[in-house]
């Protein structure tokens, strides 16, 4: 019945799928598991291997295989989400091929986002770190609350305008420090270095890191390395971005000070 | 008293994560709830044991089985609720704290904060294994709990 699929459409749409999962932020296994899900529901002995930089999806028995190249790419978890609605439907039999195509290209195109208001107000309340309460004082994890904005905004606006990779995390970083650095030598803020480490939650890639740990307990060894040195790379961009932003600060203050 | 402030500001953290990283909104009190127990575990067992790997391995246990069965009944990819919900434990600060001695040159504090990054990232990773493996012995009961319920 299923027949009229033909197999290059498949493996394009598997592509597709795929590529959509992991530059969203999905983990190997679930991306796989996906894109063989959904062959199998077309009845095709669908065979995909993804690593973080790369997809190949073949048909067993086949020599045809298809191979799409990944760059690493920011959560967005939404999307993730409604590829798995909608390969859910199919394998049930509620849409059909065609409609899963056409779906899978809107899923594509469509920019899934919060607005930029909520999206703000998210990164000032991860810029108040539990891991902190008690130990700073409450006027630094407010002060934290709003230089923690001024660091996510800082790096989300650039990211997509600086084709170089790895500054934008470290252009949050340097606003990061300098602020809290300018806050504390106007005898603001009490400590300079608790407002930096609440403040760079929202940017810190722990959650990458523990995520890349997960993917090499589960043997997907060559993307949990890769998110690894990822997420050290950029840790190290945003470490320089608050050690220049904080001298910076510093030396500002002082030629002020100096001024008056 | 401090349990309760602890509860509130993990929860609001989780949230404000789901928010950064587009979690689909129905999935947003979900991992709320999950970030923060799973942060009131940490605390707790914190004040027990002043180690790095029990009272992270506890908190990763308690978002495993939590995070599996909310996915179950709201129908989302487990990693939607993971995702927000590590937002409080993972060691993203100390890898900064890392990096920043780096950058100054210190190379003791480096290898110590780089040494505690990765045994907070290990023992969470082993934490969701341990978690997964509970999870799949449960979820019959629950799915049985949830047919039972339906019916009625």
């Amino acid at each position: 019945m299923d027949q009229s699929i033909s197999e290059d459409e498949l493996i394009a749409v598997c592509g597709k799928v795929g590529r959509i999962l992991l530059t969203s932020g999905a983990e190997t296994s679930r991306v796989e598991g996906t894109v063989e899900y959904i062959g199998r529901a077309a009845h095709y002995d669908i065979t995909c291997h993804a690593t973080i930089t790369a997809l190949f999806v073949g048909v067993n028995n086949q020599t045809r295989t298809h191979l799409v190249k990944v760059r690493l790419g920011d959560f967005n978890l939404e999307k993730v989400d409604e590829i798995n609605t909608m390969s859910r439907k199919f394998v049930t039999g509620k849409i059909d091929f065609n409609e899963l195509k056409k779906t899978i290209n809107q899923i594509d195109k469509k920019v899934i986002d919060f607005t930029w208001p909520e999206k703000i107000f998210g990164a000032a309340l991860v810029s108040v770190a539990p891991m902190l309460l008690f130990k700073a004082t409450w006027s630094d994890l407010g002060l934290a609350f709003f230089v923690g904005i001024f660091g996510y905004l800082a790096a989300a606006l650039s990211s997509p305008r600086i084709k170089t990779p790895y500054v934008s995390p470290g252009l949050g970083g340097f606003v990061v420090g300098f602020l809290a650095a300018f806050l504390q030598s106007m005898g603001i803020a009490t400590n300079a270095g608790n407002i930096i480490v609440s403040a760079l939650m929202p940017l810190v890639p722990g959650v990458a890191i523990t995520n890349s740990f997960r993917e090499i307990i589960d043997r997907n060894t060559i993307s949990g390395v890769v998110r690894a040195v990822d997420a050290l790379i950029i840790a190290g961009s945003i470490g320089a971005g608050v050690v220049i932003g904080a001298s910076l600060s510093g030396i500002i203050f002082h030629l002020i000070g100096g001024a008056l | 008293m401090k349990i309760l402030i602890e509860l509130i500001v993990s929860f609001l953290s989780t949230v404000g994560f789901g928010l950064v990283t587009n979690v689909p909104r129905r999935s947003l009190l979900p991992a709320g709830i999950t970030g923060s127990l799973a942060w009131v575990a940490y605390y707790l067992v914190l004040q027990v044991d002043n180690g790095l790997i029990l009272p992270n391995f506890t908190a990763a246990i308690v978002i495993g089985i939590l995070g599996n069965i909310s996915a179950m009944l709201f129908r989302v990819p487990v990693n939607i609720i993971y995702v927000p919900s590590l937002v409080s434990l993972v060691p993203g600060g100390i890898l900064y704290l890392g990096m920043r001695s780096f950058t100054l040159g210190n190379e003791m504090r480096t290898g110590q904060y780089m040494f505690n990054a990765l045994t907070i990232a290990i023992a969470l990773a082993v934490g969701f294994v341990v978690a997964e493996v509970i999870f799949y012995r449960i979820k019959p009961i629950l799915i049985n709990a949830l047919e039972k319920k339906s019916e009625n």
